[in-house]
């Protein structure tokens, strides 16, 4: 209930600002429309229809606007190199616990405005989207989305946390987001990577940040793989959760506060 | 009881030091100097629970590290923390429960929302109960005089109003323990003189400890009587705020009114003349002399008024600072 409250009263603070959201949503959209242009007039590609890329496509947005944690730059640039940690630090409250409460309504508004664009497709484009879902795909979708969430929040945090040590890594920011793009399935769909980096892509853990929750959404996973993804995302967390752990105790020993 | 008690605390930093120009960047690709920063070091104290005590010191001085090794945002070098039993840096929520810290011109409140959404956190936050939190939230409000700006979004309050909220968000949890660090810095003496009050009213009427780190000596004479004093890293001195005259200032200062106009190097010969703006003059004599140069005036110079005085507190801190960098 507490935990509730608090989510609650940064959800309205998140609320101020969001036409803000609706801007940043509204710039994620650019990538899924360009790849629909591009795939335009193919009847498909690697087992993939038009109308399955195309709600790849949609789908990875709307992924990218709930699941997609874009934290590591408060970290980074406010908390640790502007020194805000302090308010974070005299406060009973896990410092975790309090980003991720800042952070999730963020990613429910960009999720609303995501799930507003997928109905109005559906209702006017309907065969740009298709979502054949079963009780069972929607209990593992959301299962899976939950750890996925989780997963990408605690890497973005453990690399916001690096701040304690770098002096600026605006540079690592930019190729860890590159990089995220290309791993995560934001450009294209993993099966359809070259045989050797599909293997190396699908085993890394940005896959399971965005790509296995909509390949779920789409139905294209059997339980017994459903079962391996949300079990795969549970120790990629586990082990996301001991490097957030190990580089916060040792970089918060060596934390001064400047400027405050 | 000891709330806070501080033994052989340093806190040091490794500092590196960059050569100038581009055969320094070179240079520091292969091989980096640094050197060590003692910003605290070596200091003991302790405070009784319900004190409220002075820390002043230059900028630099090591009184904000010293307040974030107390607060727990620091970790020491060396050396032991003790705060209300806990060690501070170990940061256990009993203990984060019982401080605050409030830091002048840094903002901890939401700024696009009312100051009420962000004591609506901090009561869930500190696990307030809805009825103590009512009635404490009345009795600051009440106190603060901000009844009619609650509801505003921070954004539009002025500086002196932010404050006040700053203020009433670290004590609604009721701290035992509170840190206040330049809690006037750029206020109005109007309202400077508002928080003082509000600050000595809180003191009395909940027994919180507080320490006080502030530039404007005035806020040290108002609501101090003990003060410590860091130089350099070092405890210069921790005492009455009432004793720290006696105890640093060897001089006293004679202030004479003529009854017709005196030469300036007559005067300098019994002492520094630090004010010289006929019929006033103001002499530095040292203690042990004073009587005798008194004397002195009264017999040889045609004297209407004199008065002997202490130096202010402004003079003594000066005058400490300045003997331990010579």
């Amino acid at each position: 209930m507490r935990y509730l409250k608090i989510f609650l009263l940064h959800f309205e603070h998140v609320f101020e600002n969001r036409a803000q959201s609706l801007v940043w949503f509204s710039m994620s959209l650019s990538n899924p429309i360009l790849q629909i242009l591009f795939w335009r007039g193919t009847q498909g590609i690697g087992g993939w229809s038009y109308t399955a890329l195309t709600s790849y496509y949609l789908l990875i947005a709307a992924a990218g606007a709930f699941l997609s944690s874009h934290i590591e730059g408060d970290v980074y640039e406010y908390d640790i190199k502007q020194g805000e940690l302090v308010r974070y630090l005299i406060r009973p409250f896990p410092y975790y616990w309090i980003k991720l409460v800042e952070e999730a309504p963020y990613r429910i508004l960009q999720g609303g405005f995501a799930i507003i664009v997928l109905a109005c497709v559906a209702v006017w484009f309907g065969n740009y989207l298709s979502v054949p879902l079963t009780p069972l795909t929607l209990l593992f979708g959301l299962v899976s989305a939950c750890f996925a969430y989780f997963l990408s929040f605690t890497y973005k945090m453990s690399l916001g946390l690096l701040a304690f040590w770098l002096k600026d890594i605006r540079g690592l920011y930019s190729f860890v987001e590159i990089l995220g793009i290309v791993l995560t399935g934001f450009i294209l769909p993993l099966s359809l990577y070259p045989h050797g980096l599909r293997e190396v892509t699908l085993a890394l853990p940005f896959a399971y940040m965005i790509y296995y929750p909509v390949l779920i959404f789409q139905g294209k996973l059997g339980l017994a793989e459903m079962l391996q993804a949300v079990g795969i995302q549970s120790l990629y967390l586990a082990v996301f959760v001991v490097i957030f752990t190990v580089l916060w105790k040792r970089g918060v020993r060596q934390f001064t506060a400047i400027g405050q | 009881m000891t709330a806070i008690s501080v033994s052989r605390l340093s806190r040091y930093f490794r500092i590196y030091q960059k050569g100038a120009g581009i055969r320094g960047s070179i240079a520091s690709l292969f091989r980096r100097k640094y050197t060590t920063a003692k910003a605290v070091d070596d200091i003991s104290f302790s405070i009784e629970e319900g004190e409220l005590v002075g820390f002043i010191g230059q900028n630099g001085a090591g009184k904000t590290t010293t307040l974030k090794c107390l607060s727990g945002l620091m970790y020491p070098t060396r050396g032991e923390v003790s705060v209300l039993g806990y060690t501070p840096f170990d940061r256990k929520t009993d203990f984060l429960k019982q401080i605050g810290l409030v830091m002048g011109q840094k903002n901890q409140l939401w700024w696009d929302l009312p100051p009420m959404e962000s004591y609506l956190l901090n009561k869930e936050i500190y696990a307030i109960p809805g009825d103590r939190f009512k009635k404490t939230l009345g009795d600051l409000v009440d106190l603060m005089g901000i009844a009619d700006i609650i509801g505003v979004q921070v954004r539009k309050l002025s500086l002196g109003q932010r404050m006040k909220c700053e203020l009433i968000a670290q004590l609604l949890h009721g701290p035992r323990v509170l840190f206040l660090d330049e809690p006037t810095i750029g206020l109005d003496v109007v309202m400077q003189q508002r928080l003082r009050d509000f600050i000595r009213d809180y003191n009395k009427k909940t027994n919180a400890t507080i320490i006080l780190t502030s530039h404007y000596m005035q806020d040290v004479k108002e609501l101090c009587r003990r003060v410590i004093i860091i130089d350099h890293g070092k405890l210069a001195y921790d005492g009455a705020l009432s004793d720290i005259t006696r105890a640093y200032s060897d001089r006293k200062i004679l202030t004479v009114v003529f009854g017709k106009p005196v030469e300036k190097h007559v005067l300098a010969k019994l002492g520094e003349v630090k004010l010289f703006e006929l019929p006033k003059a103001r002499i530095l004599v040292s203690r042990a002399r004073t009587n005798a140069v008194a004397q002195e005036l009264l017999r040889d110079f045609p004297i209407e008024d004199i008065t002997i005085e202490e130096p202010g507190i402004e003079e003594v801190v000066r005058r400490i600072f300045s003997s331990h960098h010579a």
